[in-house]
């Protein structure tokens, strides 16, 4: 249902190509959702990308929003992990979006890390996997490499104890593997990798092998204890052979199947099949080169309305090709908007 | 200390209030900060929020509470005095956890009755009321104020589990806390002396209630002031406009009226993550199937409906329900307290006998839905700091 997931995700694009299918996928909505259609009524197809019709993020943490039609079969629920104080976003899955989903971050996945099919690590537990019905965004994460594997193994005994690596069964793979693929988000993987001592045996085992470190969930914790991206990667592939590497993904649950990877620039590249918008917070107008408000659109989203969201995260677009040397939409991510201290008397 | 005596009398009374202090010392010199307030505002502070403590400290003001409670002050009087009223003893109070002036200005309320203040402030977030007694203490001059702010004021931020909870409870004659429902219980269940009392200012909210015909452009700008002070954080907000009478048509044209003023009033712009949550409402709401507006740059939200529409939320959203004044009635929360009003005829006895029916706490002119004072949701909470003596010079 998108022809433009069978280009190069990492290369030029013809806008009228998304802004078709994107239009097409905005009057969907808007015949299935009656929601989205309150929101938009009278809606005439766009004639640029950044005149579609967009929702805010937090939206997903108070409606559980679904669009119905023919051939779309709604599946489970795919739960964010949750800012403290707030409610956990929700995002309806169905069939149709997974597939598709699933194609976008294979092709990322194979455009950034490549190589043989490998051994995939996992920070989590196994119980992860036994919630019927809801899938976190930090599983989905960590299975969407999977594609990559040639065999996965969680290996925490529990989530809630950073130091339960189950170093006997990392050993076990690292003495038949030369070459592995290891997911945390960024936090956990401080924790449990970084700040943790291995076993002398596995540490030694450690050094002579190659390890693709991959991590997303951003840097809030780690900026609060002083660690930056430099000393972050430096902690990790010291524990590893020379030809290790360090990604970090950007995404969210509400984009569910986008990966924003960063560049040895500092810069997010969206894939083919995405936007990324950069809006004036005050007045909604796209800017270029200044902070604002990140919006992100993409066609693969028929079960739910999150083809097109604005975020409460700040970024800045940037002009021209970036100096990596990749075409393609690109953009600085910023941090989360800063929140403001409640003033007032009542409970809210 | 010294101690001093001063006299109130009212048509049917002299009372004699006893003091550590002159009282027209202790005023002189709270009033006498505004000159130094009026040249700054300290960072914690918004420019409102100070501008309104400023205006609090007035002579007139801080006389009030002893006028509204024992009459006018008079030096000299024929009759015999009645009553004597007396500092009761230390007081405790327990604020909310949420930035708010309700520490400052209780502390500048309670220090007029002369007793020992130990005030527990937020543990979550920032405070106004250590900043604000620190801001006081480094400008006074010596003088009673500045002796009493040093030596009877203590003020501290602690979580609920502190053992000083207790310590503040067990030497208090007379307990103040502000807070959630069950954050005042906890206070209220701490030991304390048998013969002390007990002030509860718990989860409150309140209405604005107008009439169609009163709406000129003063009114929207009053109620744009109280409610863009602390939107939906502030208990005295109006959390609801009810348009008595109105209909959905006149309800839109209320809210694109205050969509229209908002600039007029409001200047600055909102917090980033206020202005992208009021944009996050404005389609909650819509979707929900209220008819929303956005105020310029995303300031606030004005959101047509019905008693029975979805429910929203938004700390700067503000609903507009068209209703009769018995569904008004009706639907009021059980935990309203003030009822702002733009009413053609507010001196009407239907709104006594409406009032007496409720559990309304206050009945005030939109503009002064803010108005802090003695008596304050229900209770004579600054009157309690005193301890009444019954005095009667007869020879039998």
């Amino acid at each position: 249902m998108s022809d433009l997931l069978k280009f190069d995700p990492f290369s030029r694009r013809q806008d009228e190509e998304l802004l078709s299918e994107l239009n097409d996928l905005t009057r969907h909505h808007l015949a299935g959702c009656a929601e989205y259609a309150r929101l938009w009524p009278g809606w005439r197809a766009a004639e640029s990308i950044e005149d579609l019709p967009f929702l805010h993020v937090g939206l997903f943490k108070r409606l559980a929003l679904k669009t119905e039609a023919a051939g779309i079969l709604h599946q489970r629920t795919l739960t964010s992990s949750s800012t403290t104080g707030t409610a956990p976003s929700q995002v309806v899955l169905d069939d149709c979006s997974s597939a598709l989903q699933s194609k976008s971050v294979h092709a990322i996945h194979q455009a950034w890390l490549g190589g043989p099919a490998r051994p995939l690590l996992i920070l989590d537990e196994t119980n992860a996997l036994r919630q019927r019905g809801l899938v976190s965004a930090r599983l989905a994460a960590a299975l969407s490499l999977q594609p990559l594997a040639s065999e996965t193994h969680f290996i925490l005994e529990d989530v809630h104890r950073p130091g339960s690596v189950r170093w006997e069964l990392v050993c076990e793979v690292l003495n038949r593997n030369p070459w592995v693929m290891l997911y945390g988000p960024t936090w956990g993987l401080w924790q449990s990798w970084v700040d943790q001592k291995a076993p002398p045996e596995a540490a030694a085992l450690l050094r002579t092998k190659r390890i693709d470190y991959v991590h997303s969930g951003g840097w809030k914790k780690l900026e609060e204890i002083k660690v930056d991206r430099r000393q972050f990667d430096s902690k990790l592939l010291e524990k590893a052979s020379a030809d290790s590497s360090v990604i970090d993904y950007y995404g969210l649950s509400e984009q569910v199947g986008l990966l924003f990877p960063l560049c040895d620039q500092g810069r997010r590249h969206a894939p083919v099949w995405s936007e990324v918008i950069v809006r004036d917070i005050y007045t909604l107008l796209p800017v270029i080169g200044q902070p604002g408000l990140l919006q992100f659109l993409n066609p693969l989203a028929w079960g739910a309305p999150y083809h097109s969201i604005l975020t409460e995260d700040l970024g800045k677009r940037l002009p021209g090709d970036c100096p990596c040397g990749r075409p393609g939409r690109h953009f600085e991510l910023l941090g989360r908007v800063p929140r403001a201290d409640i003033r007032g008397c009542a409970n809210v | 200390m010294s101690e001093f005596l001063h006299y109130f009398e009212s048509s049917r009374r002299l009372t004699a209030v006893l003091l550590p202090f002159r009282l027209e010392d202790m005023i002189r010199e709270w009033s006498g900060l505004r000159s130094v307030m009026a040249r700054t505002c300290p960072k914690s502070f918004t420019r409102e929020e100070w501008g309104y403590l400023l205006h609090f400290l007035s002579e007139e003001n801080l006389i009030r509470p002893f006028e509204q409670s024992f009459g006018r002050r008079v030096k000299k009087s024929k009759r015999p005095v009645t009553a004597l009223l007396r500092p009761r003893g230390p007081v405790a109070i327990w604020l909310p956890n949420n930035v708010s002036l309700l520490g400052p200005l209780t502390a500048i309320l309670m220090s007029l009755g002369g007793n020992a203040l130990c005030i527990k402030t937020g543990s979550h977030s920032h405070d106004l009321t250590v900043p604000f007694l620190d801001f006081c203490r480094a400008r006074l001059k010596k003088g009673v104020l500045a002796d009493y702010l040093t030596r009877q004021v203590a003020a501290d931020h602690f979580d609920h589990e502190d053992p000083r909870n207790s310590r503040m409870s067990q030497e208090a004659q007379l307990r103040i806390a502000f807070g959630s429902d069950q954050a005042v219980l906890a206070v209220h269940a701490l030991p304390h002396p048998l013969h002390s009392t007990g002030v509860s200012f718990s989860d409150r909210q309140s209405q604005a209630w107008v009439e169609p015909k009163a709406l000129t452009e003063a009114m929207l700008v009053d109620l744009i002031k109280v409610f863009a002070v602390y939107g939906q954080a502030g208990c005295t907000s109006p959390q609801k406009v009810i348009l008595l009478g109105g209909d959905r048509r006149k309800a839109l044209a209320l809210r694109d009226a205050l969509v229209k003023v908002w600039p007029k009033v409001i200047r600055r712009d909102p917090p980033l993550d206020a202005a992208s949550e009021n944009l996050m409402v404005y389609q909650w709401a819509t979707m929900m199937g209220w008819e929303a507006a956005l105020a310029p740059r995303q300031g606030a939200v004005f959101a047509v409906g019905h008693f029975s529409s979805p429910p929203f939320q938004g700390r700067m959203a503000l609903p507009i329900i068209p209703a009769t004044l018995e569904e008004a009635r009706l639907r009021l929360p059980p935990t309203i307290q003030t009822l702002g009003y733009a009413v053609s005829n507010p001196r009407n006895s239907r709104w006594l006998k409406l009032l007496g029916t409720t559990v309304v706490k206050r009945f005030v002119p939109i503009a002064r839905m803010h108005h802090f004072g003695p008596v304050w949701d229900g209770w004579d909470f600054w009157r309690e700091g005193f301890e009444n003596v019954e005095v009667s010079v007869g020879s039998r």
